[in-house]
Parts: C-alpha cells; structure tokens; sequence
C-alpha cells in the first residue's frame, strides 16, 4: 500500500534513475502493467488500472513531455485556441494517481521475456502490457508523400508542430487564395475531422479574407455526418467549400510538395496552401512488435482489447481493430477502460466483464454550430458491434439553438474527457 | 477477492479515497459514461456532472426517471437519447446506483 511510484521520469535520468525505474516497476510485489502511449487511450488505460487495480505498479510511456490532442486541434488551426488550450501534461497521472511517467521513446517490445525497451537506454519488464500509439502515417503510400513533403504540405493528422504549421500557411495566405484539403480513404483517425477542418478553415476564411475558397479533394464518395456537414455548408459556407468525391475525381493520386502540386487521374492543382490526409496504419511500435495483420492496424480479442497475436498485450485506440466504433479520441478512452477492467480481473484470477463501451464525437462547424455522432457497443456475433437502436447523428433541419446547445456540449466534452483521461 | 482488497484499509482504519478496488461489469459499463461526465460524474464543463456537489444535483430517483425518459423519448434531448437507448432500464438503474453510491 506504500505509494513510491509518485514520481515523474524523463529520457535524461542517469544510470541511477534507470535503476530506480527498473526496480519500482518490479517492486512490491504488485504486478507490472505497463502503457505506451499517453493519448486519450494511454492515458485513460494508466489511470483506470489504477483505479480497478490499487496494488498495481502502472509505467506510463510517452515519447513527448505532454501530448497535444486532435480533438480541437482544427479550433487552433482556424485561430480560434492556441496550442496551450490542447496540451494536455501528465502531471496529475504521476502526482494524483501513483503512476511512474517516463518520457522516452518506446523502441522495442519483446513480448517472450516481456519486457520493453527504450530509447534512453531502459527496460520495463510488464506482467500485462497497454499498447496505444496512435496512428502512424504511410509515408509514400500517396506518391510522393514523405517526411519531407509534410513539411511543406503538412498533414496535421498528429497534432504539434504540424498543426501550427498549417496555420500559419492559412494567415500567411493572400486573400482569394485556394485552401485543398487531400481526404484519406478508410480507415483512418478521425472520420469526420477532414470536414470539421474545411468547415472551421471557412469560419476563419469567411471573416479574414472573403475572396478564398477550400477544396476538399475526397478519396471516397460518402463521409462520417456528410449530410449534415453539407447542411451546414450550404447556409454558411456555400461560397467557400467545393467538395469533391472520388467519382468525380476529387482523389489526389500523387504530390510534387517542391513545385506544391497536387495531382488527380483528372487534373494538376496548385492552391495555395495544400493540406494533405494522408492514409494511415497503427503506430510504427505496433508493427514492428508483430501486432498489426495485413490491414495495417492491430485485431484483438473484442472482449478485452488483449492481442489476437501476442499474449499479454493489450491494443487500444486508433492502432486497434475495434468493429463498428470509430478511430476516435472517446473510443480509445472507453476502449482503455474496458482493456484496465479485463487486465484487473485476469490479474486477479476473476472473469473480465462483458465489453461495454461508448463513443461519442462532437464536430464544429462554426463556434456556435455544433453536430455530433454516438454509438454503444457491445459484442455481438464475436465482434464489436453498435447497439441496435441506439447512436447515430444529429437531426437534419435543427434550429439554430440545437447546433448551438451541441456546441456547447462539445466544449463539455472536451473539458469532461480531458479530465477524465489525464485529471 | 473484491471483500478482501476491500477489508485492507478498513483493518488499517484509512479512510477509502478512490473507489473500490473492482472491474465488475456496472463499473465498466458505467464508468464509458465519464468520458462526457467526469470521473465519477464530476463534470468539469457544460456537460451535467452526477455528483452532490453538480450545479443541478439530481437524486437517484430522479435520474433514473430522466435516463428512462430519454431512452423512451418521452424527454428531449441532443445526444443523451441516442446514448440512453444502448441500454436497457435494468442497465440504466445500475449504472445511476454505481454513481451515486
């Protein structure tokens, strides 16, 4: 019952801090758990194994210091937040909730000796092992689309650096000049976020320079709330958003970043500033530790999130195979507390119980104007599956005050799940 | 298992800060629901909170009745409805119960 895991690591600690890491996470007799990742999934996994399992010694493991999160991330982008306003630190995990933070880089998983090795030089041995790394991007897998290019025409499909790169291409941007928007085909994070981006871009636009438009260049035919999106955008945004669907060539087959062209089957484009979606996988540690199938992401047992290849070890959030539920922030969180919930109950011999879980997504059209998607899950057949009968989206033809309650909400939302997972 | 983790800081005579030590099923199932109402309903924003100290603190009785309302349609709602009928009334009471106990 002693607390000496109330302390917070960093990739700097010396032979002696890595010992001390070493020995709390093997100390006490409690069993290990282990999280890589410290975005909604991660962090919502450390602090309810905690909560389900008291004795447990949870590491946490993040590359960065503090992780900024998508979910608002387009507000920075369209100037309405600053990048504070999605940074969300650890502190209250390490200080609040006992876990043992480290900041290191995950380079390895080594799933027979079980253990987990780092950048910085540690080791963590795991009883059960959390993996929640996100999406990574599959670089070349749109022609010409590399580490290089995103600098240029950055994706902002991560938030950090790149988010505020695409803003500030956005303010720099003459008035009259033409925002493209490159949307990915499924599945990838953030199903409706290409089109809340368009949306937020046009409320900045519309106020800041009237003359621009946005083009939004769609791999597919049909997206997340697309009916409501184009409500929204035929009474506020009719000038300024052109969507274009895969069948009338609205799919970007390659970039030239340098010559800042984006090529169709049909034509070459040259807007202004190009942001580019492009298609995603599991996070790089998910594949090269053997966790991902020929789909890119990760298939797990639909009852407690455990891998379908590798014993033990747990894959929440956008990295995972997760049936009907959406790559979205609330999924990773409700799916990392039905993954603490079946880890707390092996570890102490007991059954884990029935899969239940939730997703909610708000999308901003406007600061006022707000829609959202949510669905319950429960497996059903052997896969996760929505509840029939519940969930869905917005109603068509709202009034104004619905989208503005709903707006609301999302900051609720925001503000709820942020506590939730890192509070 | 559960009455034994549960006997430690009663014998220890600590006080129970966080919630019991369990993973059962109403905890798992309700616990889905913090992500927009805080842990343990303790909003922090514009969504409602379930504890005593939510602006519009409700009983239980009242809750469930609300829940129930929202499943059947009986009360409007933005989303609360969609997510209220992915549960059956028995679940909806439970999951009110594991709040405010």
């Amino acid at each position: 019952m002693i607390n000496i895991s109330r302390r917070t690591f960093t990739g700097f600690v010396g032979a002696a801090g890595a010992l001390s890491a070493l020995g709390l996470s093997g100390c006490g007799g409690g069993p290990r758990i282990v999280v890589v990742g410290g975005g909604f999934g991660g962090a919502t996994a450390a602090k309810y194994v905690k909560r389900y399992l008291p004795s447990a010694n949870v590491v946490l493991i993040d590359a960065d210091k503090s992780h900024f999160t998508c979910p608002f991330s387009n507000t920075v982008i369209a100037g309405m937040n600053d990048m504070a306003f999605i940074e969300r630190k650890f502190d209250a995990l390490a200080n609040k909730h006992g876990i043992t933070v480290v900041t290191d880089l995950v380079v390895g998983i080594d799933p027979v000796s079980k253990a987990v090795k780092t950048k910085g030089g540690n080791t963590f041995n795991y009883d059960k092992l959390v993996v929640s790394p996100g999406i990574d991007l599959k670089w070349g897998a749109l022609a010409g689309y590399d580490q290089a290019a995103a600098e240029i025409m950055p994706h902002a499909w991560k938030a950090g650096p790149q988010t505020m790169l695409l803003r500030k291409q956005i303010e720099a941007m003459p008035n009259g000049g033409v925002v493209a928007i490159s949307a990915p085909g499924n599945p990838f994070r953030c199903p409706p976020g290409p089109y809340e981006r368009a949306s937020l871009i046009a409320n900045y636009l519309k106020r800041n320079k009237p003359k621009s438009k946005i083009l939004i260049l769609d791999s597919k035919d049909a997206f997340a709330k697309d009916k409501l999106f184009k409500e929204g955008w035929e009474k506020m945004y009719d000038d300024i958003i052109e969507w274009v669907p895969a069948a009338k060539n609205g799919k970007v087959t390659r970039v030239d970043a340098k010559a800042g062209v984006l090529e169709t089957d049909f034509e070459k484009i040259k807007p202004a500033v190009a942001n580019v979606i492009p298609p995603q996988s599991a996070g790089a540690i998910a594949i090269s530790t053997g966790l991902t199938d020929k789909s890119g992401f990760c298939p797990v047992n639909p009852n407690t999130f455990e891998s379908t290849l590798v014993k033990d070890v747990f894959v929440i959030g956008d990295s995972c195979i997760a049936g009907d539920m959406p790559k979205s922030g609330y999924s990773a969180s409700s799916q990392a507390k039905v993954a603490a919930g079946a880890i707390a109950a092996m570890v102490m011999g007991d059954k884990p119980a029935p899969m239940s879980a939730i997703n909610t997504c708000y999308s901003l059209l406007a600061p006022d104007y707000g829609i959202s998607v949510a669905g319950v899950y429960s497996v059903q057949d052997g896969k996760i599956a929505a509840i029939k009968g519940s969930g869905g989206v917005s109603p068509m033809g709202a009034p104004y005050q619905f989208r503005k309650k709903e707006a609301d909400f999302a900051g609720g939302w925001y503000a709820s799940i942020s506590q939730d997972s890192w509070g | 298992m559960k009455r034994s983790l549960a006997a430690i800081p009663a014998i220890l005579g600590l006080a129970i800060l966080a919630a019991p030590a369990e993973a059962g099923p109403i905890n798992v199932m309700a616990d889905a629901c913090s992500g927009c109402h805080g842990t343990d309903g303790q909003s922090v924003g514009a969504m409602p909170g379930f504890d005593a100290k939510a602006a519009d603190a409700k009983s239980a009785a009242e809750l469930k009745k609300l829940l129930r309302d929202y499943r059947s349609g009986a009360r409007e709602a933005t989303v609360m409805g969609r997510i209220a009928k992915g549960y059956t009334e028995a679940q909806l009471d439970a999951i009110v119960d594991h709040f405010k106990k």
